[in-house]
């Protein structure tokens, strides 16, 4: 069974073809700049050099017309028809409370989808309009929702809920949902086989460091806790994105700078974190090449990003009353041995600690950068949310095609 | 406003052709875009970066051909009938079969408009409220022979603009500015009759029913030779006293107080266009 996911953004989409039977991707690669003029579609086959084609591609079903036609190609494809494709499995970044698990796409799913779309304006529509755009190119074919939110949906209540009039609640579903959430799962479940050890016997913290950034609790297989809350903004201290903080605060500089609600949001947004604190880069390459060179903000703004990680480790243990493994991952985290040295510095009281040399030839790669005695081991795996949303397609596809079969026999 | 309008659109991914009389003169408006980005992003409104994609789909040009390429023509030259009259036939002689030309006129009648072109059926009023950016509303007005697919299109055009539309049938001043512009002129009465200063006037209004801006201010913003220029559009078409302009405004316009464009409306400004308080 060979499986396309797709994550469709506002203005690019990314693929990775898969075959389920061998294991394998076959192609992977991105449409950028959708709608922009020069729009680029970079293409690389599993076992060939990558390809660009750059044109206009002016909607998202153009730009999925592009990633089919290439996938068929005589000289960059890695398949022949397009019913070769026999499934697609889509990023949905919000389920809300509806949807708890992957599912398989029909009218209905879209309709509860098109209802969500309050939860989150900016990433559901782009989300949906590539289902859309499949379902004209493809025809009816199978197609799976994976969700963002699903693998919190077992953060219980107290946890859940935020210190506001219930009714705010019941009325709008203002609570923790947490993202990243099949990438924590990806990465939690790889700790406990790389480790050896069940999956429900663990007690795991897994960083997520990219452009958005955020940490789970995940105690015996579930996720218990985790950082980003109702939207992306709350937690950690991200690129451009201010994570926590009393929100009395932006009320305040609304009232002294005269903000509209849309400058509000774009401050906190895309002009705070990383690049607000440094008013360097909001990546941390460039941060860490600043702070080397003696600029303080940027210190200032790599030693805050780092102890709002420890903290939430901290808490985190607190929360599942124990710890086996701290992950690392994202771009930050699969690559910024910095980041991963500043965090880990003075666990050993919790039985935590990384091994230097370890830790330096560790990018990009994954590895157990723990000290020899660590008792709670320290683990950097590179993430992959595409492989995780082909499974989950497999399987629904798969049970699907039973029920089907249950159907006619009887 | 011409500028404006340039903004919002480029700012949602579609590149603008931004034509002026001459070519200089299209390059200022670029040059005066790019400035109020700039402080746009000081407020922390966009980034750097949505300041570069949003100049780099303008285009500003000295001639009228290219909205020969153009599948939409938006225009927003001054509030005069003859003068949109005529730019509007050179546009139908030069644009495609299809192309919509579009009128942000806010006093003056579509359908008369429509009439010096060929294709009145793709004739439609879009008119936009100063700040664009800022102001999330727009009115359609559709002239009498305005097709249902242009209409179609320019709703579709003023969704992708983040705007809400308000369907507005073709009658002089249609709502904001029928509206408003009253309410301007009563205040320049109340200031002319010694009633009240012009800084408690705006202040009353403003605070007493939550107006953003002051009516004085918001005519100095405006431009006090449009919102003369309103009124007697107004009062050409209705024929209603209501609608006769201030005797102060038509002074101070006599006198080249036209707001925060000359620097001195009702208030002082300084270059950038704050407003100066008095004894500072």
């Amino acid at each position: 069974m060979n499986i396309l996911v797709l994550n469709c953004g506002s203005s690019s989409v990314k693929y990775q073809l898969f075959n389920m039977d061998e294991g394998i991707p076959l192609a992977k690669g991105d449409v950028t700049r959708i709608g922009m003029s020069g729009a680029v579609l970079s293409h690389k086959p599993f076992d060939r050099p990558m390809t660009k084609v750059s044109g206009d591609i002016l909607d998202h079903i153009m730009a999925i017309e592009h990633v089919v036609s290439i996938l068929l190609s005589p000289n960059h494809g890695v398949i022949k028809d397009k019913s070769d494709i026999h499934a697609v499995g889509h990023r949905v970044v919000h389920g809300g409370e509806m949807f708890t698990s992957s599912t398989l796409i029909n009218e209905e799913v879209m309709m509860h989808l098109r209802n969500m779309i309050e939860l989150a304006p900016l990433h559901n529509p782009h989300n949906m309009r590539g289902i859309s755009a499949c379902q004209k190119i493809l025809g009816d074919i199978p197609m799976v929702a994976v969700f963002d939110t699903a693998f919190h949906h077992t953060i219980p209540d107290y946890a859940y809920i935020y210190g506001l009039p219930y009714v705010l609640y019941k009325k709008y579903q203002i609570r923790r949902f947490g993202f990243h959430g099949t990438s924590h799962y990806y990465v939690a479940h790889r700790a406990a086989e790389i480790l050896n050890r069940k999956f429900e016997d663990l007690n795991i913290i897994t960083c997520h460091l990219g452009n958005g950034a955020s940490i789970a609790a995940v105690h015996k297989g579930k996720s218990v806790d985790t950082s980003m809350g109702f939207t992306p903004l709350e937690g950690l201290i991200m690129g451009t994105r201010s994570g926590d903080m009393d929100p009395a605060i932006i009320l305040r500089i609304m009232g002294l700078e005269e903000l509209s609600l849309h400058e509000a949001r774009t401050l906190l947004n895309k002009h705070s974190g990383l690049i607000g604190i440094s008013g360097v880069s909001s990546d941390m390459r460039d941060l860490l090449e600043a702070k080397k060179e003696g600029n303080n903000r940027a210190r200032l703004a790599f030693d805050a990003y780092c102890y709002r990680i420890k903290k939430y480790i901290g808490s985190y243990s607190f929360a599942m009353a124990g710890l086996d493994a701290i992950v690392f991952t994202g771009g930050i985290g699969e690559n910024s041995k910095e980041v991963r040295a500043k965090v880990m510095e003075d666990m050993d009281w919790i039985g935590a600690g990384i091994d230097a040399e370890k830790n330096n030839s560790t990018k990009a790669i994954e590895s157990d950068i723990s000290s020899s005695d660590a008792k709670v081991r320290t683990l950097v795996i590179p993430t992959n949310e595409e492989l995780v949303i082909a499974r989950e397609t497999q399987n629904i596809v798969g049970k699907n095609v039973q029920d089907k079969e249950v159907k006619t026999s009887r | 406003m011409g500028q404006g309008i340039a903004r919002v659109v480029a700012a949602t991914g579609t590149d603008v052709i931004l034509i002026d009389r001459d070519l200089s003169l299209a390059h200022k408006a670029y040059d005066e875009i790019s400035d109020k980005l700039d402080k746009e992003i000081e407020r922390w409104g966009i980034t750097e970066s949505e300041k570069k994609a949003i100049l780099a789909r303008i285009s500003p040009a000295g001639d009228y051909k290219p909205a020969k390429q153009a599948p939409m023509v938006i225009e927003a030259i001054q509030e005069d009938l003859e003068a949109k009259k005529l730019l509007l036939a050179h546009l139908d002689n030069i644009c495609q079969p299809g192309t919509i030309l579009v009128s942000n006129t806010s006093t003056l009648s579509i359908t008369e408009l429509a009439a010096s072109t060929s294709r009145p059926d793709c004739v439609i009023g879009l008119h936009f409220l100063n700040p664009v950016h800022k102001v999330p509303l727009v009115e359609i007005v559709r002239g009498l022979k305005t097709s249902e697919k242009t209409v179609e299109s320019i709703k579709e055009f003023a969704s992708i603009l983040n705007k809400t539309p308000v369907m507005v049938h073709e009658y002089p001043g249609y709502v904001t500015t029928r509206i408003i512009v009253p309410f301007l002129n009563e205040a320049m009465h109340v200031l002319m009759e010694g009633i009240a200063s012009a800084e408690d006037i705006d202040s009353a209004m403003k605070l007493g029913f939550g107006f953003n801006m002051g009516p004085l201010s918001l005519a100095d913003m405006m431009g006090l030779d449009e919102v003369m220029s309103w009124m007697e559009n107004l009062l050409h078409e209705l024929s209603e006293h209501k609608y006769n302009p201030c005797p102060l405004l038509r002074k101070m316009v006599r006198a080249g107080q036209l707001g925060v464009k000359t620097g001195q409306g009702f208030f002082k400004y300084d270059a950038e266009g704050n407003r100066i308080k008095e004894g500072e």
